[in-house]
């Protein structure tokens, strides 16, 4: 077991460093063919682009390393973003209030997931499959599908918009969130037990561990972070649609496997869903400035999730043939 | 060991980042090289409301020429996924590059005009085309036809087909596209100051789909058997909605109009199924959206001029800080043939 | 009949909306568009059998749009170039082949997720058409419309086609060895090759039959008009792995019954319409489909748990 376990470790860190590897290359290639693309506007450019993104494959790492999975934060992400422009031009909450509330919403509807995931042991991908149309469904519902929300005060654009103390105005949001999934999932029992779920539900249960308490921590969460990424994604473009955040999730499940996470459960960290996170941002911003068309943008996102998945596979499959080529070796007669 | 490598890479990689290239003031630079006349090529980026859209197509091929014609170097970028976002995070990394002008068919009127001001606060000249921003956000807008005479002429054709009096549905893109909802509201004041006797009974999104598009015209076909016509304000939903009609074996009963692409509704219209298809020439649009966003780059083209030299295509009412290409035009059995787009 | 519960109750909410149909809005019920109905739906059977045994067999394939979208752009070139029908319909359907095999491939001889392969294979495949293609539609030549017959007979082939291969799908689970291979690797791979399955081998070849009936499903919707909307396809994943999972198919494998996958196919397929006809906005769709995939998976959930208390 302690072999195996280094083995995994081994992989992982190998996966890790070959991320930032891929990472850096990006950054050195854009750079050469994009003369502003590593301007400090720029790298602004693309931390703000990325921070809902980013928030969404967070929330989603303590997710998938239980094992399972969200597909319905993107959706949710629509949701919150116009319950959010209701609570303010509707309702007439002030904009923390309303923001307060959003948050509130989204605690719910992670917790609608959480309950049917928990309480009637019902798998992940189908539950989130049915919210993520659902939640869709009511903010185009609740907006007949033509309102949006627009006119919000300068002070809460600034948000999305402008530099506080130098760096982008979301970028401390999301640094604190960062830190605080970092630490839960890293340095907290709860975050050692949700791998643990992941890698062995029945056996963690068997240790006295509470796990449908613990899952449904991880998915509320999830609609929590989620309403926070919908305010800033408000903040950012200005407006409230039912459409917002649409294939955020897709894009968010990218960055966490590219990560390193394994989609199984069990093995994964958060500084690597951060990097995949960087990967796929630069990809996107510098290909840009490389006169390319999105669609290769796109593409390359695909091939590269393939590559990093066969590379974290790789080292088992080479330990495989070694053994299996071994045990050939040891079967061959000796002769004399 | 592994923790604490990782934590060193990402602030390295921070390090990197705060090390980059001191910011510019890019929009700014660049806009001055061009409006004195500079040897810099003036760069134009243009934006259609998402990439894969054959209409928009069609754009890029007269934009292309005015290009060529110009000595400019043509950007063209769009989303290709639905999230709102998108048309900003582009429109933000042409201001970092620091493209001369920026031509944009806007998805979301109030969301894109944010980026659009940042551009126009860094300097970078700003038109919109086929959809319009904020009236702050861009200093002119180049409009195939005004929106109000895209919704009339729509309620026009099809009031003449009806003899001024029926059922109609219609079929949109989805719920959501700014312009169309703008159209649809035109459709409806004309239909409520002229044609009192016809009756809009049902609204369908078909999410940009042609199959979808039939689907739901056959839906509305059999739900509703007073319906005497289709209106399709989506492009893929005029071959959709037709369709749909020839295969209800209703051709003649039920009419389809819409505003498409000709090469999409040909076999429609020649089989009598679709009666008229509205459209612009989708090429000239791009062209003189080239021609305006470059005028404007070089400083020939101001707010208050009343007219736009435009190439090959001659001169331009500008009413305002509309650019008009002109009304809309109708292609129906006699005339569909000239066309190829 | 307790080993058909669910998807009986399936049947049983499928009767029902077509009753408050009959009731409400009997319009509903004329033979044309009914007929255009079926025909519409007829490829999303095919592909619905096909991700049925795909989920039965444990795994998940979201690429099935932008296969289908391929195929289909694939099969309107060919035809329009001058191809033989029969040869254009066997080259779709040999398009689906090689791309379900290279996801088979991935997740059975590499061992990756499904749900990451796919999700690579859709964005790659969708990305790359649409940068080949812009958007253009392709005109198909006379001719291919019904392959040429009349628009009846070509909608009765259609349909005819789509139920001849739903049953004989279902036979072939039931009866034949190879069709069980797949409910045992669902089951338990480790099991199932204990027993002298190979669950690789079974796993590659469902996702190659999956990407073969795509195949085959875009040509169906091919000649079912003179264009070929490059788009088409999309949003076809999410309805099938719907249409299966409210039919009865466990996503945790091992279970289901292609009929259950008919019946909430239909059930779905039913929604747009019934809207239509009974006046209600379009912008409800979305939501009555996601409650209906709620509300199926609740019950299994809370069936099970009356079983295992």
């Amino acid at each position: 077991m302690n072999t195996e376990k280094h083995g995994f470790k081994a992989a992982l860190f190998r996966h890790e460093t070959v991320l930032l590897f891929v990472v850096v290359l990006e950054w050195f290639y854009f750079n050469s063919v994009g003369p502003r693309f590593g301007s400090v506007d720029n790298s602004f450019d693309i931390m703000r682009h990325s921070v809902e993104i980013g928030l969404l494959a967070l929330a989603m790492t303590p997710i998938i390393l239980t094992g399972g999975i969200d597909l319905s934060v993107g959706s949710l992400l629509g949701l919150c973003a116009i319950l959010f422009g209701k609570f303010w031009r509707d309702v007439g909450m002030p904009i923390p209030l309303a923001a307060a509330c959003t948050i509130g919403v989204g605690a719910l509807a992670g917790g609608l997931n959480a309950s049917l995931i928990t309480w009637l042991r019902l798998p992940p991908l189908i539950v989130t499959l049915g919210t993520f149309s659902l939640f869709r469904g009511l903010a185009e519902a609740i907006t007949r599908g033509v309102d949006t929300f627009t006119n919000f005060p300068a002070s809460f654009l600034f948000l999305g918009q402008e530099r506080w103390l130098g760096i982008p105005a979301q970028a401390p949001a999301f640094i604190v969130v960062a830190i605080g999934i970092w630490l839960l999932v890293h340095r907290t029992t709860f975050g050692r037990s949700f791998r643990a779920i992941g890698f062995a539900p029945e056996g963690t249960r068997y240790a006295g561990i509470p796990v449908e308490r613990r899952l449904a921590l991880v998915y509320v969460l999830a609609g929590m972070i989620a309403a926070i990424a919908a305010v800033i994604y408000t903040a950012r473009l200005g407006q409230a649609k039912a459409d917002a955040g649409m294939g955020y999730e897709l894009f968010a499940i990218t960055a966490v496997v590219l990560g390193g996470t394994s989609i199984f459960g069990g093995v994964g960290t958060v500084q690597g869903t951060l990097l995949g996170v960087a990967a796929i941002a630069i990809l996107n911003n510098g290909l840009v400035h490389a006169r390319q068309p999105r669609e290769v943008a796109g593409m390359l996102t695909g091939v590269l999730l393939i590559l990093a998945l066969a590379s974290s596979i790789l080292p088992k499959i080479l330990a495989t043939w070694r053994a299996r080529r071994q045990t050939s070796l040891n079967k061959t007669p000796v002769t004399t | 060991m592994k923790k604490i490598f990782s934590l060193l890479a990402i602030a390295g990689l921070t390090l990197l980042i705060g090390c980059g290239k001191p910011s510019e003031n890019s929009g700014g630079s660049s806009a001055g090289a061009s409006s004195s006349g500079g040897g810099k090529k003036v760069t134009i980026a243009l934006m259609p409301k998402s990439k894969g859209n054959a209409y928009f197509i069609s754009c890029k091929k007269g934009a292309d020429k005015a290009a060529a014609e110009l000595g400019v170097e043509l950007l063209f970028d769009g989303p290709t996924d639905p999230d709102p976002a998108k048309q900003n995070e582009i429109v933000e990394n042409w201001i970092t590059i620091g493209v001369d002008a920026i031509a944009v068919a806007c998805e979301n009127r109030e969301g894109i005009s944010t980026a659009l001001r940042k551009a126009k606060s860094k300097g970078i000249k700003v038109v919109t085309y086929d959809a319009d921003a904020q009236p702050d956000a861009r200093e002119f807008f180049v409009n195939q036809a005004t929106p109000e005479g895209i919704g009339f002429t729509l309620m026009d054709e099809a009031a003449r087909l009806c003899g001024n009096e029926g059922e109609f549905a219609i079929i949109t893109a989805s719920l959501t596209a700014a312009n169309m909802i703008e159209w649809q509201k035109h459709i409806e004041a004309r239909r409520s100051s002229k044609y009192p006797n016809m009756k809009m009974i049902a609204l369908r999104p078909c999410d940009d789909l042609k199959d979808k598009a039939q689907s739901e015209a056959t839906a509305l076909m059999s739900a509703n058997p007073n319906l005497k016509c289709i209106m399709a304000i989506c492009s893929p939903a005029v071959p959709g909605a037709a369709e749909a009609v020839k295969q209800a074996g209703k051709t003649g009963k039920v009419k389809v109009l819409g505003l498409g692409l000709p090469n999409e509704n040909k076999r429609y219209v020649h089989e009598g199924v679709t009666d008229s298809v509205i459209l612009w020439n989708t090429e000239d649009l791009g062209y003189l959206t080239i021609h305006s966003a470059n005028a404007l780059a070089k400083g020939t083209l101001k707010a208050g001029d009343k007219s736009i030299k435009a190439g090959a295509l001659g001169e331009f009412q500008v009413e305002g800080d509309s650019i008009l290409l002109g009304k809309p035009f109708i292609f129906n059995k006699d005339n569909i043939d000239k066309f190829d787009f | 009949m307790k080993r058909h519960f669910r998807e009986l109750s399936v049947a049983a909410a499928l009767l029902l909306v077509l009753l408050a149909l009959a009731v409400l809005a009997p319009a509903f019920y004329q033979p044309q568009p009914l007929l255009s109905l079926l025909t519409r739906e007829a490829p999303t059977l095919v592909v619905a059998c096909g991700m049925a045994l795909v989920i039965i067999c444990r795994q998940i394939d979201i690429s099935v749009g932008s296969q289908f979208a391929v195929c289909s752009v694939a099969a309107g070139l060919l035809a329009a170039n001058g191809w033989p029908l029969p040869l254009v319909s066997l080259a779709s359907v040999v398009f689906g082949l090689i791309m379900g095999a290279f996801n088979g491939w991935l997740v059975a001889g590499l061992r990756l997720p499904s749900i990451v392969v796919t999700l690579a294979t859709m964005v790659t495949w969708r990305e790359a058409l649409r940068w080949l293609r812009q958007g253009q539609f392709v005109n198909l030549p006379d001719g291919t419309q019904w392959l040429g017959l009349s628009q009846l007979a070509g909608q009765c082939m259609l349909i005819v086609t789509a139920v001849v291969l739903l049953v004989a799908l279902a036979l072939a689970t039931k009866h034949l060895a190879a069709g069980r291979f797949v409910y045992a690797v669902g089951t338990d791979a480790e099991a199932a090759r204990l027993a002298g399955i190979r669950p690789q081998l079974t796993t590659f070849s469902v996702f190659a039959f999956m990407g073969a009936l795509v195949g085959l499903a875009a040509m169906m919707n091919v000649v079912q008009s003179p264009q070929v909307d490059p788009k088409s396809g999309s949003g076809l994943e999410l309805k099938v792995i719907a249409a299966a999972v409210v039919g009865g198919v466990a996503v945790s494998g091992g279970r289901g019954k292609l009929w259950g996958v008919f019946v909430g196919l239909l059930l779905l397929a039913c929604i747009s319409p019934a809207l239509t006809h009974l006046r209600i906005e379009a912008y409800w769709e979305k939501a009555i489909q996601g409650a209906i995939i709620l509300l199926a998976v609740v019950a299994d959930g809370v069936r099970n748990r009356k079983e295992t208390v």
